[in-house]
């Protein structure tokens, strides 16, 4: 019976772990780290090259920072700093 | 008194002169209001992300100000009628206005410690 359950468990964990995702909050982790919205260049990393804002599951952001995040990255969309969508158009 | 961010995207075409006056006039209509004006940062012409009325660049002016939520209202109709205004945003600064990052920082930090 103990046999039985030890074979398939680590094997199927490697898998799902393939890409290496760092854990926790870097702002909670950092608290020099500031989130403005005018600074687009700190922001990039939490929009998807699509414009989308990058879910908390992947970024590691806590609640409180994740919130900051998305409002910082919609005021600069709204000020044209930041894309709401990948295509417009400039002509 | 409340302290308030604006950022407006003046017209790619005002230049020189034409753009000065612009950014002269809106000064005049803060201070007109009794708001008192904290910066002024002109962070000149940039790319937009995204074509706001037609055009692809605009030249941004950051204004960080301080006065009466009532002002906010008037100040925004002004800019809304001025053609050579392509998009503005007013934020309101819940923390106040802080000059040097790195000092806001350290000082946030002893207020939090002081407080606890």
């Amino acid at each position: 019976m103990a046999e039985r359950s030890t074979s398939g468990a680590p094997a199927k964990r490697s898998v799902r772990r393939r890409f290496s995702r760092r854990k926790g909050c870097r702002f909670c982790a950092d608290s020099t780290l500031k989130i403005d919205y005018k600074e687009v260049r700190n922001l990039r990393y939490f929009v998807t090259e699509r414009g989308k804002i990058v879910p908390r599951r992947i970024s590691g952001n806590c609640a409180e920072h994740q919130r900051k995040i998305r409002e910082a990255i919609k005021r600069a969309r709204n000020i044209a700093l930041l894309p709401f969508t990948a295509g417009h158009s400039l002509d | 008194m409340r302290t308030y961010e604006n950022i407006m995207i003046v017209h790619p075409d005002k230049v020189g002169d034409e753009y000065n006056a612009i950014v002269e006039k809106f000064k005049g209509v803060l201070s007109d209001l009794n708001a008192n004006l904290l910066k002024v940062d002109e962070w000149g012409a940039r790319k937009l992300v995204y074509p706001v009325k037609k055009q692809g660049r605009g030249s941004y002016v950051l204004t960080v100000f301080e006065g009466e939520p009532t002002i906010i209202d008037e100040f925004e109709r002004r800019l809304r009628l001025d053609e050579s205004i392509i998009k503005f945003q007013t934020v309101q600064l819940e923390k106040g206005f802080v000059e040097d990052d790195s000092a806001a920082a350290a000082e946030e930090g002893q207020g939090a410690e002081e407080e606890e």
